[in-house]
């Protein structure tokens, strides 16, 4: 240790600060991280190529299963790219109420975040106080879809599930305690000495370098960036609902906390909003089995940040290709930069401050950086490979 | 001396207040600790063994003791080895010092307040050790930290140890606990401070949040004892839950009057209530702050808690602290 040498310290794949399976090695001065080499990809599940073999309905299920937290946001973006190819238009009241899932769904995943960032800082006893308050969204949740996790609300041409008016009161009641909690979240998280020790000046990510870095989501609104898909590019209803931007411009850890909580008070408004003003009628159109050759990119605001899914269909009922983006790959390069010269004991709060989700990150391709020849694994190849 | 007093010494070393009976102790604190702390924390704890999962902590002990047990082949063996022995061992030792039955330790002189300062260190060396002969970076960027963390905590713990000592006239800890016996008053109404103080810095050689530095678990693992497993981790929870009835009885007999005969009651009883009364503290502080990073910790403890401390001694010099005249 010190004296000019240094250390390696690898962080996962297996680790206490990730639940997920990627791994950084760090090189570590002392207490000082000097080098940082991620390495991602443990995950690869194959995902687009399963895109290509179902049903578009069938994808939509696949789709959900991207990612276990945010599994509304890659349902809405397959269920608009596919709509976008069939020239579909959905039933208003259905957009409403993927507004509804998809705020909910943001308020369950930030307030298990801000839960996770409290675990890594060694606040045990916040950590399990918002992780008590979001089973009060998860119960939610099932009331409207039935689910805890994986709704299953979208469907292509609208939603599967209506909200009947009995149950706005109970929605309206459970949101009330919500956003009592949250506010006593946000006074703790802003008084709270040991918390402002740990996260104040850590992993501070500069505007300049958070737009180069293609940063997004929460930590680019924390680098004081305006940057959010429902307000820059809205989809489903978020037009017709008014809600702020969060931003905060410290670029630190603790902007990345207030940005998560306060878009938590956001979302309780926002759902609030979508109750009262949901407009009667279907819930969804009917929509052929085969979809028409073409193209179309669907962005969707993710908990996490902004979603891409792309897809190409060629006539059949079957895809042509598919591509997801999800928002913890576009923050991995921005996390980088924001880890160098920090303490490693702020490592873990760093990474986790993107909230990143690796298994939903992990895509598979083959680049000789040197030629930039790229290629594909059959899957003979790839079967030979694992059982090697 | 007759073979009924030796006989007697024996078995009070043994049973009772000796080993075996610091030996439930410990894990009856271990279950309080955790019970409460999850009870802070809105959960449930230990549940299933025992009343109220009472024997939890013994039966995580008898799995422990019968685990496959690894050692890392690029580890010294004999330290590796020695090392979980004499952390179990030092506290234990500590404890035959601290009066728990009467107004007197088992084993009571002159100086053995130092003598408790130099197991405190003794036992942040052990720790530094079990990290730097598991040759591995998590325990061995641990151990440091232990290392680093007792640079910090140690010299405003001895101070405020001290404090007791200069108003009793009196460097062994029964003599202590006779003095607040015999003029009726504790010290923690004469120093509020030094107990403020001991319980931060005490918190800090037990490594509980927010100074769980050496072993924070998002960071390093499980830091020194990253590469301890089967009975070598039993022993090493075993000293920890000796090193909190030590810590709890230490402050107990320093600032809260220790073991005291009130009408009928024993001793015995009244230092049990105390010690709980500590030990549901020190949780408490556990439960309520996030951890400090390692550099945060040390300059914290030379800028505030060393000041303060130093603020104390120089109170009793000028007789606040003392006995009111």
């Amino acid at each position: 240790m010190g004296y000019g040498s240094t250390i390696k310290v690898p962080f996962g794949p297996q680790h206490p600060a990730l639940k997920e399976p990627a791994n950084f090695i760090f090189d570590v001065d002392g207490d000082i991280v000097v080098g940082i080499k991620p390495r991602i990809g443990y995950n690869h599940r194959g995902m687009e190529k399963a895109f290509e073999l179902r049903t578009y309905l069938q994808n939509v299920y696949l789709a959900e299963r991207i990612c276990g937290i945010c599994s509304d946001a890659h349902a809405t973006a397959y269920v608009q790219g596919v709509e976008e190819l069939l020239g579909a238009e959905v039933p208003p009241r259905a957009k409403y109420i993927r507004v509804i899932v998809a705020e909910l769904e943001r308020l369950h995943s930030h307030s298990l975040w801000v839960g996770v960032a409290a675990h890594e800082i060694g606040f045990d006893t916040l950590f399990m106080y918002l992780w008590r308050d979001r089973e009060a969204v998860m119960n939610l949740l099932e009331l409207i879809s039935g689910n805890r996790v994986h709704y299953a609300m979208n469907t292509i041409g609208g939603v599967r599930r209506d909200i009947p008016a009995d149950l706005i009161p109970k929605i309206k009641q459970a949101l009330d305690f919500l956003e009592e909690r949250t506010k006593y979240y946000l006074n703790m998280v802003k008084t709270e000495q040991t918390i402002l020790k740990r996260t104040v000046g850590v992993g501070v990510l500069p505007p300049k370098d958070a737009v180069d870095l293609c940063a997004v989501g929460p930590t680019l609104r924390a680098s004081g960036i305006k940057n959010d898909v429902r307000a820059d590019d809205p989809y489903a209803a978020y037009g017709e609902i008014p809600f702020n931007v969060i931003t905060h411009d410290q670029g630190d850890v603790f902007s990345r906390m207030l940005v998560r909580v306060e878009e938590m008070l956001e979302s309780v408004n926002m759902t609030r909003y979508a109750l009262d003003h949901m407009p009667a009628g279907m819930i969804r159109v009917k929509v052929p089995m085969a979809v028409p050759k073409g193209e179309a990119v669907s962005r969707v605001e993710a908990p996490r940040g902004e979603l891409i899914h792309y897809a190409k269909s060629n006539g059949t009922t079957k895809l042509e290709r598919y591509k997801v983006r999800s928002p913890t790959l576009g923050n991995i390069p921005a996390v980088c930069k924001t880890l160098m010269g920090g303490h490693l004991a702020d490592v873990p709060i760093i990474l986790a401050g993107i909230d990143p989700c690796f298994s939903c990150m992990d895509r598979m391709a083959f680049v000789d950086v040197k030629t930039s020849k790229h290629w594909v694994w059959t899957t003979q190849e790839l079967k030979r490979h694992t059982s090697k | 001396m007759t073979i009924a007093t030796t006989v007697l010494s024996v078995l009070q070393v043994l049973i009772f207040p000796g080993t075996l009976f610091l030996l439930v102790l410990a894990f009856f604190y271990e279950w309080i600790n955790r019970k409460f702390l999850a009870r802070l924390q809105n959960r449930y704890g230990p549940m299933y063994t025992g009343p109220g999962g009472i024997l939890q902590p013994f039966a995580d002990f008898l799995k422990l003791l019968s685990k496959e047990d690894i050692m890392p082949i690029t580890a010294d063996t004999l330290l590796f080895s020695l090392a979980p022995v004499f952390y179990s061992a030092l506290p234990l030792t500590a404890m035959f010092i601290v009066p728990v039955a009467s107004q007197t330790g088992l084993i009571s002189f002159e100086g053995d307040l130092i003598f408790v300062l130099f197991i405190f260190t003794l036992i942040v060396v052990t720790i530094f050790l079990s990290g730097w002969c598991s040759m591995t970076r998590f325990s061995v960027i641990g151990g440091v930290r232990a290392a680093l963390q007792m640079l910090g905590y140690e010299i405003p713990m001895a101070l405020a140890i001290v404090g007791p000592a200069i108003v009793a006239k009196s460097l062994s800890i029964s003599g202590i606990v006779e003095w607040q016996q015999s003029n009726n008053i504790w010290n923690i109404l004469l120093q509020p401070l030094g107990f403020a103080i001991l319980v931060i810095c005490l918190l800090a050689e037990l490594g509980y949040v927010p100074f769980d530095i050496p072993e924070a678990e998002t960071e390093i693992v499980a830091g020194w004892q990253t590469e301890y497993s089967g009975r070598k981790l039993a022993l090493f929870r075993l000293g920890k839950d000796f090193e909190l009835v030590f810590v709890s009885a230490l402050l107990v007999s320093l600032f809260l009057g220790g073991p005291q005969q009130v009408w009928i009651v024993p001793s015995i009883v009244t230092f049990l209530i105390k010690t709980v009364a500590v030990v549901l503290l020190l949780t408490l502080l556990r439960a309520v702050f996030a951890r400090f990073r390692i550099d945060q910790m040390i300059s914290g403890m030379w800028k505030y808690l060393l000041p303060l401390a130093i603020l104390q001694i120089i109170l009793i010099q000028f007789g606040l602290g003392g006995l009111p005249l």
